[in-house]
């Protein structure tokens, strides 16, 4: 360990508590300790780092390890963002009784990602308040977890539709407003169930998932490191560059991969012309979720010259298809640069006029101040990032926290508001375009000469652990991999940002008017492209109304009109 | 058969329905993307409409889910006749990589009869229109007719259809 690490704070809060944990921490990567703890005290180490130390909770990955040691493993991926620093806290559990207490009562944010583990590797989080199946669909065999090694990725499982899981009973006197399925958030479609007493909401119930592709199975059992960036583009198409991107940073990370200095620029250009096309994007669907057209119109004109860049200089419009384990596949050539700058000219001075007038947009902000509260201490526990955490007045950028590419070289400023509603949120996204189109601009000055791409000789090192959080659009992409045999991955744990914001979701609505719900969901930056039903149940008379999108979406645009 | 049909009746103003299936989001946002100033599909009387029971065709985006595959069977069933299902993008012409993988039942027309395909990752917003007015017989085909191509020798579409609307939906 080196002697930076040991003068960090959580260090000595963490080694006052347990004083034995200073012989099992690692430090493999720098930035990146590692610590192997037994099955009791896994949970209690997790639980003090969380509220006492302050940690945010990322991600746990559950791994079946069974041909190598026996057993299986489940690490918990804790973050210390003032101190730039990562922890793994990991544990084996013995395959006949993979059993772990579950941490959720204590640290909320945990709740997806034990669920997760139980459905996709079997460990069983005992004492965990919702136990319900998340990941796998509703017709899925009892008993199957498709991420153990004895599963093929191409088995075909019989259809078992009587394991559906139950849903949550509403409260007393409420009417259920189902919302979807065919909702259209920007990793998941998903299905809402709100809770509602008159107009206004008071609990919900998700059940998500339905685009579960088996991406992590596919990269566990199939392709090797460099065919997996290829697929990880196409796990989100607005940020497909984050998270190749994060993988093979991580495999970089864990292998000591030296990456030339203008692959890393390269790479921080493209995420950060993704980042403007995305958040213009939003700002759009924003506007038309509450019937304001004009700025959906205008936003996505000026969006597209970016979309025409993006093929120029990448070939694509989406899925750049640009990274590769050790650098990236293209040069931005001296044209191509000149190329990037007169459109950024021509964005930020539109841009600039649309941003004007919606800051004085007396309708906007009566639709999005005080909507949709996710307050600093909640954002905090349910671990929200990106825009959602940052517009919460909770000061998390990866590209700042955990700088990967060049970004330690191009001093990112945060974009932090303290609103903590939609109006807030909308405000971080419309600064950081400009925030964005000024580090573009940078990495074109700064950027180096030299190769793109390191050489790589012979295989790569196996069960090396890499981590590395990517800043997407709407939050931190964070990607696990551990290195193994043949050239492969032997565990890639990716977590997209959606993931903790979408937890949040239910704590943002609660006490919100129904016509509210639409922009609440929107402002964690999901996509209403497609369609969503909603269906209401009033409990009085069992009488089926059934809403569609539209009249929901009339339902919030009448709200505007007045 | 359908396209006769459909060149008849939808050619003038064809109302979409735009679903996900288990998409990355890539061909969604194409398809925003034709509706505003560049493209401008509206100016065809293509517009996108948020109920099933309005449209006159769908388009699927992205490769089947099992978990959305009833759901697709039940906004196919909604859907009044005539229609034309127009699968966008790799994932829901073939289910791309993910095609045989244990949760992916594979492209649209594993659940769906598909009338269009409009290939690409994502296909550009120009490909999307064109395959559109394709569908409506509005632009010559480049190609001959590419459904007896796929469908296996001596397969009976219009039976496949029918055994296909006797299956009983799954409802929850």
């Amino acid at each position: 360990m080196s002697p930076e690490t040991l003068q960090k704070k959580f260090l000595k809060g963490l080694t006052e508590q347990f004083p034995d944990i200073l012989g099992k921490l690692r430090e493999y990567v720098p930035g990146q300790l590692i610590a192997v703890l037994s099955r009791d005290e896994l949970p209690k180490v997790t639980k003090y780092a969380v509220n006492q130390l302050g940690a945010r909770f990322v991600i746990t990955v559950a791994t079946d390890q069974r041909d190598k040691t026996g057993d299986f493993g489940i690490s918990y991926i804790l973050a210390f963002d003032e101190e730039k620093q990562f922890l793994v806290l990991h544990s084996n559990l013995p395959a006949d009784d993979p059993r772990i207490e579950s941490v959720t009562p204590d640290v909320p944010a945990a709740n997806w990602a034990e669920r997760e583990a139980y459905d996709m590797v079997g460990i069983v989080p005992e004492g965990h308040p919702d136990p319900r199946r998340l990941v796998l669909p509703d017709d899925f065999p009892a008993g199957i977890h498709p991420l153990r090694k004895e599963y093929e990725y191409n088995t075909r499982f019989p259809s078992e539709p009587q394991n559906a899981p139950p849903r949550m009973p509403p409260p007393e006197g409420s009417t259920v407003v189902p919302l979807g399925p065919f909702y259209p958030t920007l990793e998941e479609p998903a299905y809402f169930r709100l809770f509602l007493d008159g107009e206004r909401v008071v609990g919900s119930d998700y059940r998500g998932f339905y685009n579960h592709r088996a991406v992590e199975k596919l990269g566990d059992s199939e392709l090797n490191y460099n065919q997996v960036p290829f697929v990880a583009q196409q796990i989100c198409g607005i940020c497909g560059q984050v998270h190749s991107c994060a993988y093979v940073e991580a495999v970089e990370r864990a292998c000591e991969i030296e990456t030339p200095m203008r692959a890393k620029y390269i790479r921080t250009i493209l995420l950060e012309l993704e980042r403007i096309h995305s958040h213009l994007l939003w700002v759009g669907l924003a506007g038309h979720i509450i019937a304001f057209d004009t700025v959906l119109m205008q936003l996505w004109r000026i969006r597209e010259p970016v979309m025409w860049l993006m093929e120029r200089v990448t070939g694509n419009r989406k899925h750049y298809s640009s990274n590769l384990v050790g650098g990236v596949r293209f040069d931005i050539t001296l044209e191509a640069a000149e190329d990037i700058r007169r459109v950024l000219d021509k964005v930020e001075e539109e841009f600039k006029a649309v941003v004007d007038a919606v800051l004085i947009d007396t309708s906007l902000m009566a639709r999005l101040k005080d909507v949709g509260i996710l307050t600093e201490e909640n954002a905090r526990a349910l671990g929200a990032v990106g825009p959602t955490a940052r517009g919460s007045n909770v000061a998390i950028d990866c590209r700042v926290d955990h700088p990967y590419a060049a970004y330690d070289q191009l001093d990112v400023q945060k974009q932090v508001q303290d609103g903590c509603d939609c109006w807030a949120r909308t405000l971080v996204r419309l600064y950081e375009v400009f925030e964005s189109i000024r580090l573009v601009r940078k990495a074109l000055d700064q950027m180096p000469g030299g190769p793109i791409m390191a050489k790589i000789d012979g295989s790569l090192p196996a069960d090396r652990i890499g981590l590395c959080s990517v800043e997407a659009a709407r939050g931190e992409s964070h990607h696990y991999v551990r290195t193994g045999d043949n050239n492969r991955p032997y565990r890639w744990r990716l977590r997209a940002p959606t993931y903790p914001n979408l937890q949040a979701v239910g704590c943002m609505i609660q006490g919100v008017n129904l016509a509210d719900v639409p922009i609440c969901i929107g402002s964690y930056d999901p996509c209403f492209s497609c369609t969503e039903r909603v269906e209401t149940l009033d409990v009085n008379t069992n009488e089926i109304r059934v809403y569609t999108r539209e009249e929901l979406q009339e339902l919030s645009r009448r709200k505007t009109l007045g | 058969m359908i396209s006769d049909l459909c060149k008849k009746m939808l050619s003038k103003s064809l109302w979409l329905f735009h679903t996900n299936c288990g998409a990355c989001n890539g061909c969604d946002i194409e398809v925003i993307d034709v509706l505003t100033p560049y493209y401008d599909v509206e100016r065809f009387g293509m517009k996108l409409v948020g109920s099933p029971r309005h449209a006159d065709a769908l388009v699927i985006t992205g490769s089947v889910s099992r978990q959305v595959a009833p759901a697709l069977k039940r906004l196919y069933e909604a859907t009044p006749d005539p229609k034309v299902v127009i699968a966008v993008g790799t994932c829901a012409v073939g289910g791309n990589i993910w095609f045989d993988t244990y949760n992916i039942l594979g492209g649209a027309d594993k659940v769906v009869p598909v009338t269009v395909y409009i290939p690409g990752c994502p296909p550009r917003p120009e490909a999307i229109i064109y395959g559109a007015a394709l569908a409506l017989g509005m632009v010559p085909k480049k190609v001959k007719p590419q459904r007896e191509q796929h469908v296996p020798r001596g397969f009976d579409l219009d039976a496949y259809i029918a055994r296909w609307q006797d299956t009983p939906v799954v409802t929850r």
